[in-house]
């Protein structure tokens, strides 16, 4: 029974992480991305309260434990699919754009918090069941927990490229019903117990069945890019791509015409029709490669005859994004995160002879270099990190950035997003990798009020002057229009006669220079005039001694990011809520900069709900035992430090392995891998409170030596092979994770002769609790502090930790 | 298990209490539409500094409960965009005022709209200029459009349906063109269908919040644009660093 058991935990946890993968990538498709986080956070919430459902109930529940593990487990697998069958209800009836103008929603919103809890309430209950009724077999069950868990994040990686994201939970929930039988006591029956048990199963099957020959149909919000875009006349999807990436679609819609920018001055054809969405947002355009313009992509509807556009000119030569080209001629070019691929194309025009174009989501990179059909000897459009690629010791003469921000503002959305190219560390990178008159060209959106043109200037000349640069205005030229800006750092001085020919493009297309080395102020605004001055006074102290003081004194936050704080878009500072909040109106705020916003809401969200269902009735049921304060320190101690630590390496680690995807997988791997090692260890290696107080003072010591050397020790390793870097990242993980996965089951095993157990389902829903809390806490300490500062918290969790076993409890071990 | 019944049932009545908190009533019948516009005039768009005389008597005649879904009617004066399907909004009404006052209409004016959504912004531009044409590609909005302002009498108002990139070539020149549609860009055609000394006003910002207005103005020939931000906020000025 307790190896089928340790099997059933096993698959039990692995499905439940499959299922918040899956989830993620479900309600990054139907909803505002914001929201994703904000829902999951509070459905894994049900971890903290099966602790509390088990306090009141073990007692009931363990009389038949076996037949109550099973249907639990079973239960777990008809709530997976439930779900889905739901969705209209759950992903539809909920409308996340409009939360802050339907009170309606609100009502939504918490029965879409209901819908997903169950599955994990009732997962969690039936692991947190078997922790305290096989106390003494904790270790084992542990290990399993832990090697279910990660074996679920994998299994979701290949999953999401064979399955779309409404079948996955089908495919996820055959692991918890497979549980649920396979421990199913085989003993005598009545049938009652029968019928009630064959109808479960039989319940399960059809959903299964009904749902993988049938999934049901995701509802969409109506304000997401696609929903939006599907609505012009003639927009079909034309192909579907799945990807632990997200869900691509390519759409062909006549009417799309994308064109960031234009010239007022244009008067030819937008011949974009074509668009690429992932997970139902913008992704790009597919700009049609030159001289591949057939009957077809020019057919305009209704577009009277206006085709007098010369062949010779690309009707990006009309946006700001030709800046670069009207600046010299690049022959090799490096496009960095490059999408869907346009900026290479546009440089294919711009006659550059070599083109490299790097994409992190290699879906896309199939996708769009099957539909595209690029000339092979020209552009190499290759699945990759662009930071990683750039390591590569070679030069180009521009390195085009992807644009950053989006038509009409971004909402924040980006906020708590890594974006590793645009941070200190990794421009003095692209300088290094710029030939002698090099470039960097980076386009962004104008945002009113200005702040992401200041903080990308801010970090070109800062760079420019971490390399030496005498005077960092002479190779910096920034041209906008009447929505787009686009900033350029050159490796050389601007040259007079470059500056004329900048004059000139401005002049023909009605744009005005911000930047280039002589500008007189009245030659900023002649056809594009702002409301106010603010843009052209930041913009020049940037240059001076006073650009701390701007930093400082702004109302957005437009210090430079850097590796260490990845947010290039994170504005908000928290201090000048209340001066927003007055201009812009509390209905507003949310679409102005809301992604940190929300981290903040959900934190304080998780917190109360806690409070509310894990706490308050454990404070109401008088739990037997006198000072569980320690045991409280203890366990929210570790939830916290496990989950702080593992986000850290896994940020790390993203770009020591060049693939976000790649680094959670190699961590979330080693982590559970070693925890769980250590789990089965446990039992033998920590026989007393001393140990356990020692292994908890280690771990933070271990911690505290990683949070000082781990960047340093990344450098050298680098540029090692993959084998190497994977070796590297298991001695790196494994000592300090061997250690917090003994944690846990000692101290159950500490406290399993307290009143019969009575403390472990507290201990377990404490536990969890905090682990959810510390996903949304690491958010914050990062942004405000950096994640070094995470890593030291971490090591203070287990040492604050350690400090704890002095109770008395902790002294009992068996 | 007494306990857990006192709990559940604190928890109930917390719960039942929510939908009686301030702001969450659906609805007080007979209210006075015509009050509540002239307070929304008075608190939400002259407050904030529009003071164009026509768009204030224009903002106060258009009944723009009768542009939104009945379920939101009691909702449609407050200070917020409101949602009217198909990934549409029908605009905060401060927002509608500030564009329409930008464009300087008069009586004899020609007007073009690109995105007709409910009607109401086509509603108050009628009300100011000789005639107006909208055009909305979404053909349900469209329909839907076409019906309330035949229902509510505007008779110089026509509904187009169709793909407004080109503009209506056979009706231009125009005095004005709101492009309430969002656009990465404006049409070329558009820019040629205007008149000289034509304004052109376009809205930047997602559905539920107007970041900054685009004011296209076209004299002797030149286009120049201008960027408004509908509220006044200026995050940095020299003296406060000193």
């Amino acid at each position: 029974m307790k190896r089928r058991l340790a099997i059933s935990i096993g698959l039990l946890s692995c499905s439940i992480v499959a299922f918040q993968v899956a989830l993620m990538q479900i309600l990054s498709g139907c909803q505002w991305n914001h929201f994703a986080y904000m829902v999951i956070s509070v459905a894994m919430l049900g971890f903290g309260a099966s602790g509390t459902a088990l306090a009141f109930l073990k007692k009931y529940l363990v009389q038949k434990i076996g037949t109550t593990l099973a249907l639990l487990m079973i239960f777990t697998s008809i709530s997976i699919m439930g779900t889905l069958f739901l969705s209209r209800t759950v992903f539809g009836g909920f409308d996340s754009y409009l939360v802050f103008y339907e009170k309606r929603q609100y009502l939504n919103l918490v029965c879409s918090y209901f819908m997903l809890f169950v599955p994990f309430f009732l997962g969690a209950s039936a692991i947190g069941l078997a922790y305290s009724h096989y106390a003494l077999d904790i270790g084992r069950l542990y290990f399993a927990d832990l090697a279910g868990s990660g074996t679920g994040g994998l299994l979701m990686l290949l999953l999401l490229w064979v399955v779309s994201p409404s079948q996955a939970p089908f495919v996820i929930a055959c692991l918890p019903l497979a549980a649920g039988l396979l421990i199913f006591p085989s003993g005598r029956k009545t049938v009652a117990e029968k019928t009630g048990f064959l109808t479960l199963a039989l319940l399960a099957l059809v959903l299964l069945f009904t749902g993988l020959l049938n999934p049901p149909l995701l509802p969409s919000s109506q304000y997401k890019s696609l929903s939006r875009t599907l609505l012009l006349p003639d927009a079909r999807v034309v192909e579907t791509k799945n990807s632990p990436y997200g869900q691509l679609k390519r759409v062909s819609a006549p009417a799309l015409r994308y064109a960031p920018g234009l010239s007022l001055s244009y008067n030819g054809v937008v011949p974009v029709t074509e668009a690429i969405f992932n997970n139902g947002d913008w992704m790009g355009p597919l700009v049609p490669v030159p001289g591949k313009r057939t009957k077809d992509t020019l057919d305009l509807k209704g577009a009277p005859d206006r085709e007098d556009a010369p062949e010779t000119e690309h009707f990006l030569d009309y946006s700001t994004q030709a800046l670069p080209y009207v600046m010299g001629t690049p022959k090799k070019v490096f496009v960095a995160d490059a999408a869907t691929g346009w900026q290479a194309v546009y440089a294919l025009s711009r006659e550059a002879e070599a083109i490299i174009a790097v994409e992190p989501n290699s879906a896309a990179v199939g996708m769009v270099s099957r539909h595209m059909n690029f000339p092979k000897d020209r552009i190499r459009f290759v699945a990759g990190h662009s930071r990683y690629y750039l390591q590569k010791d070679d030069r180009y003469d521009l390195i085009l950035l992807p644009e950053a921000g989006s038509f009409g503002g971004s909402s924040g959305i980006l906020a708590l997003e890594e974006q590793y190219l645009f941070t200190l560390d990794a421009f003095s990178l692209l300088w290094d990798r710029l030939s002698p008159g090099g470039m960097i060209a980076v386009t962004l959106w104008m945002d009113q009020p200005p702040r992401s043109t200041l903080k990308m200037l801010a970090t070109m000349v800062v760079t420019a002057e971490s390399r030496k640069v005498e005077n960092p205005a002479d190779h910096i030229v920034a041209v906008r229009s009447w929505s787009t800006i686009t900033l350029v750092l050159s490796k050389s001085k601007v040259s007079s006669s470059t500056i004329e020919k900048i004059r000139t493009f401005c002049h023909t297309r009605q744009f005005d220079p911000l930047l280039y080395p002589g500008i007189r102020p009245r030659e900023r605004e002649e056809y594009n005039v702002l409301q106010d001055t603010s843009l052209f006074l930041a913009t020049d102290l940037i240059f001076t001694r006073e650009r701390e003081t701007l930093f400082r004194e702004y109302d957005f936050q437009i210090r430079p990011a850097t590796d260490s704080r990845p947010y290039f878009s994170q504005f908000l500072k928290l201090g000048r809520l209340s001066k927003m909040r007055d201009v812009f109106g509390s209905a507003s705020m949310p679409f102005l900069e809301v992604g940190y916003l929300i981290v903040l809401l959900t934190m304080v969200q998780i917190v109360l709900s806690s409070f509310l269902f894990i706490v308050l009735p454990l404070i109401f049921r008088k739990v037997p035992g006198k000072g569980k304060a320690g045991l409280l320190v203890f366990f929210s101690g570790i939830g916290i430090g496990y989950m702080l630590a593992e986000m850290v390496f896994i940020q790390q680690f993203t770009l020591f392995f060049g693939s976000p995807l790649y680094a959670a997988s190699a961590v979330l791997s080693a982590m559970l891998f070693f925890s769980g090692t250590g789990s089965a260890f446990s039992h033998k290696l920590i026989t007393g409170s001393p140990r356990l107080r020692l292994v908890a003072g280690l771990t933070g010591m271990l911690l505290a030596l990683l949070a000082l050397c781990l960047p340093a020790l990344m450098r050298v390793a680098i540029g090692s092979p993959l084998v190497v870097k994977v070796l590297f990242c298991a001695l790196v993980i494994g000592p300090p994770a061997f250690l917090m996965g003994m944690m846990f089951p000692s101290a159950i095993r500490a406290i399993r002769p307290v009143n019969e157990g009575s403390l472990i389902p507290w201990a377990w829903a404490v536990n969890g609790s905090f682990s959810v809390i510390s996903t949304a806490l690491a958010a914050v300490i990062s942004v405000e502090a950096g994640y070094q500062a995470v890593m030291w918290m971490a090591a203070a969790t287990y040492l604050i930790a350690g400090i704890s076993t002095r109770f008395r409890l902790f002294s009992i071990f068996v | 298990m007494a306990r857990v019944l006192t709990y559940a049932l604190t928890l109930l009545l917390v719960a039942s209490a929510l939908p009686v908190l301030p702001g969450s009533q659906s609805g007080r019948g007979g209210q006075d539409y015509a009050r509540r516009r002239s307070a929304m005039v008075r608190d939400q768009i002259v407050a904030r500094g529009v003071t164009h005389r026509a768009t204030l008597q224009a903002m106060r005649s258009v009944e723009r409960h009768l542009f939104v879904d009945p379920a939101l009617r009691s909702r449609a004066y407050e200070d917020n965009p409101l949602p009217i399907g198909y990934g549409q909004t029908i605009s905060q009404p401060f927002i509608v005022a500030y564009m329409t006052s930008l464009l300087g209409l008069k009586p004899e004016h020609r007007v073009l709209e690109i995105g007709t959504g409910s009607g109401y912004q086509a509603a108050v531009l009628a009300m100011m200029a000789d005639s107006v044409y909208t055009m909305e590609i979404v053909k349900e909005l469209a329909s839907g459009a076409k019906k309330r302002l035949q229902d509510l009498g505007y008779s110089n108002i026509e509904v187009v349906t169709g793909d407004g990139y080109y503009g209506l070539p056979g009706k231009a020149p125009f005095h004005a063109i709101v492009v309430t549609a969002a656009a990465e860009h404006i049409p070329p055609p558009l820019i040629e269908q205007l008149c000289e000394g034509g304004k052109m006003v376009i809205p930047v910002g997602s559905q539920f919040m107007v970041q900054n207005l685009i004011l296209v103005e076209k004299k002797k020939g030149r286009i120049t644009t201008e960027n408004l931000m509908p509220v006044r906020f200026v995050p940095f000025t020299r003296e406060d660093t000193r």
